[in-house]
């Protein structure tokens, strides 16, 4: 067969495996806002505290917990020392609270803490009013120690935590380092072959050239365990690719009212009403085949309604036909169900994916294996009634940096990693927080729709020389997003990069 | 469902068609609670005509991707060519997720209406402003809080449910369906 061939005469890429910079590593940010500070009376300490909580709900998108609620008189900074500290207050007596964004009015402040007001010496029983003072605080926890310590000197005491901020800002470096040591030994293969799909994606007239790979690791632990055979017929390496898909946003033209539009000559430029949608980017079908081959397994389904297919994505996808003779005399033939509820009723996600955690691929290696050695033919695709659930636990390989809406996708899918070559990073992707070749040039020639140099406007004023900086979103491991897939750029040994670096080439999503 | 007609003020011109539409978007949102999926849905409105409906498909599709956007882009392109979504309006009951931001832009969509915004993945204006960010494709304005206490009911009403499914089901006996609208409610991802 043609695709065994073609896998047969694979040479991988050559090159080193590194995880993307997040946003938070590339763009820190400091951020300082105002806070109130006032003097307290030491023994009210945790009243106060409940008061101000109770009263003045906080912000729970900003916790703050690195800043400390009180200070001693010793802790104060030393410019705000005369500021703070006045005449006649002492440490046994008075402490200082802190109040922290969103700040309540004065009045509403004054009325809360009153009853918590330092004792005066000098007019015995009435306390006089609380003085609130204006004062600068990080709003970002501390990264290092050292960084806490000029914090808690210039501005007010902080906490360092070594283990939270570290999760906020990249992958904990455990977690990265055993993926990539995972990913590195293969993936130039498994972007070779994401080469070859976005070129089939290319001939086929049906996408541009981008292709996706996904990969199970369990199966590729299991074939280094089982193949350690000699009789390697030169495809062996591609055992634990569950699906491929190339680029098919070409695809819904051809069915379109509008007269077709020869593709190659539109590829050259980006022309969104000939573009199709994301749901046509590589990624997304990739995706979408792994749940149209598990929607086969329910009741009633069958195989006629796949969507159209290159011959390299038929035939991975093919891996995971179930010989159903095979199947049926190890597995007791299910009972017939109610097909009036086969539509309506979801399947439940597997219980162990139901919330997933960084150790859940240990039990499901576990699991497979035992499953596999008791049926003679096993689905690559790990079916719903095996655990399979969305992209748990399987890896992205593709040609180019994902546009913005697939990146999403993939996190909403719940891949365990992302790979793709730095020469495939996009001005329009989704992943990378910064451009590796720095400012893009404007590109010529590009406007001439009316709407798309928009931005023409916001392009004066920067550098003068005509390049422009872009937005790069840096969706990878993004704290607001609750980002878990790991992100890694694959680096292509000098001068090996075919097609030199696709950020210069045209502007679009892939 | 009963509707408060709870409008912004700036769009009172309208009040009669934007509510028609919302209301269709809410009902594609029952429509989803009723068979267990998140409860989202919207509607397509091209030349006043609703072209397109969709509710969030990710349990059923078994592909966390199949919001309710791309259901009804989808069947809005069965029937017409891509570049009418530069003359489509879209109404859905949550603020659209990142993904669905992105692609809303990409496709070119004229205007959004949403119900509720999206604390979790917002990508109109919560966690990212992705309809007007630059990009290669020209923004779109988003217009939110058309209906928004009934968007988020339905959301309250999907994540009181007991799961039973769960490998530790919680009970859920003793939640109430708070219906407050006090404080800014803490609105859940729109996901599985």
């Amino acid at each position: 067969m043609d695709v065994e061939e073609l896998l047969r005469g694979i040479k991988p890429l050559e090159g080193q495996v590194t995880a993307i910079r997040t946003v938070q590593e590339t763009r820190p940010r400091e951020d300082y806002a105002d806070a109130y500070v006032a003097e307290v009376n030491v023994k009210c300490a945790s009243k106060v505290i409940k008061v101000l909580d109770s009263r003045f709900p906080r912000d729970s998108s900003q916790p703050l917990s690195h800043l400390r609620r009180f200070a001693k008189h010793n802790q104060i900074p030393e410019h705000l020392r005369p500021l703070l500290l006045r005449e006649g207050s002492s440490p046994a007596q008075t402490i200082f609270v802190l109040i922290s964004p969103p700040l309540p009015d004065i009045e509403s402040l004054q009325d809360a803490l009153s009853p918590f007001a330092p004792p005066n010496p000098t007019e015995g029983e009435n306390s006089s009013p609380l003085t609130f003072h204006t004062i600068r605080i990080p709003l970002q926890p501390p990264l290092t120690p050292v960084q806490a310590d000029a914090w808690s000197k210039s501005m007010w005491p902080v906490v360092y935590n070594p283990a939270a901020p570290r999760a906020m800002i990249a992958p904990p470096p455990h977690i990265l380092a055993r993926a990539r040591d995972s990913i590195q030994p293969k993936a130039g293969r498994y972007l070779a072959l994401a080469q070859r799909v976005a070129d089939e994606a290319e001939r086929s007239g049906l996408g541009r050239r981008v292709g996706a790979v996904v990969v199970d690791p369990d199966l590729e632990a299991e074939a280094a365990t089982d193949n350690n055979n000699d009789n390697d017929d030169g495809i062996h390496w591609s055992d634990a690719v569950v699906a491929v898909a190339g680029d098919g946003r070409y695809s819904r033209a051809a069915t379109d009212t509008e007269p077709p539009h020869p593709p190659n000559q539109i590829a050259t430029t980006y022309s969104p009403d000939h573009e199709g949608g994301p749901e046509l980017h590589a990624l997304m079908r990739a995706v979408d085949l792994i749940a149209s081959k598990r929607r086969e397994d329910r009741p009633g389904s069958s195989a006629t309604n796949r969507p159209c297919l290159t011959d390299m994505e038929r035939y991975f996808l093919s891996k995971s036909d179930v010989d159903t003779t095979a199947a049926a005399s190890t597995q007791p033939t299910e009972p017939e169900r109610e097909f009036d509820s086969k539509e309506s009723t979801p399947i439940p996600p597997p219980e162990k994916y139901q919330k997933t955690t960084e150790t859940s691929a240990q039990p499901i290696h576990t699991h497979t294996e035992i499953q596999a050695s008791t049926l003679t033919s096993t689905s690559r695709i790990r079916p719903r009634s095996q655990g399979g659930y969305l992209c748990t636990d399987l890896d992205v390989y593709l040609t180019h940096e994902p546009c913005i809406c697939c990146s999403m996708g993939l996190l909403l899918s719940r891949f365990r990693a992302v790979v793709f070559p730095r020469s495939g990073r996009m001005v329009s992707g989704g992943l990378a927080s910064e451009p590796v070749v720095g400012a893009v040039p404007v590109e010529e020639g590009q406007g001439e729709d009316e709407d798309k140099n928009e931005d023409v406007a916001e392009r004066k004023g920067e550098d003068g020389d005509g390049s422009v900086e872009r937005e790069y979103y840096g969706l990878h491991w993004r704290k607001e997003l609750n980002w878990r897939a790991l992100g890694f750029e694959f680096v292509e040994e000098q001068g090996s990069a075919e097609g030199g670096n696709a950020e210069l080439g045209v502007a679009f999503h892939a | 469902m009963e509707m408060s007609g709870d409008m912004p003020p700036e769009l009172l011109e309208n009040n009669a068609e934007h509510a028609y539409f919302m209301k269709q978007a809410l009902m594609m949102g029952e429509k989803a609670l009723a068979t267990g999926e998140t409860p989202v849905g919207c509607v397509l409105v091209y030349d006043n005509k609703i072209v397109g409906f969709g509710m969030n498909d990710t349990n059923k599709s078994m592909n966390g991707t199949r919001h309710a956007e791309f259901i009804a882009i989808g069947e809005m392109l069965r029937t017409y060519p891509r570049s009418a979504l530069r003359s489509t309006d879209l109404y859905v009951t949550v603020e659209p997720c990142v993904m669905c931001a992105s692609a809303l832009r990409q496709y070119q969509i004229r205007k959004v209406y949403f119900g509720c915004g999206n604390d979790r993945f917002g990508g109109t204006g919560s966690i990212l402003s992705l309809h007007a960010d630059r990009s290669i494709d020209p923004p779109y304005p988003v217009q939110g809080g058309l209906f928004h206490k009934e968007a988020i009911m339905l959301l309250r009403r999907f994540y009181i449910q007991e799961n039973e499914k769960a490998p530790k089901p919680r009970p859920k006996k003793h939640r109430e369906l708070k219906t407050d609208f006090d404080q800014e409610v803490l609105i859940a991802s729109p996901t599985p």
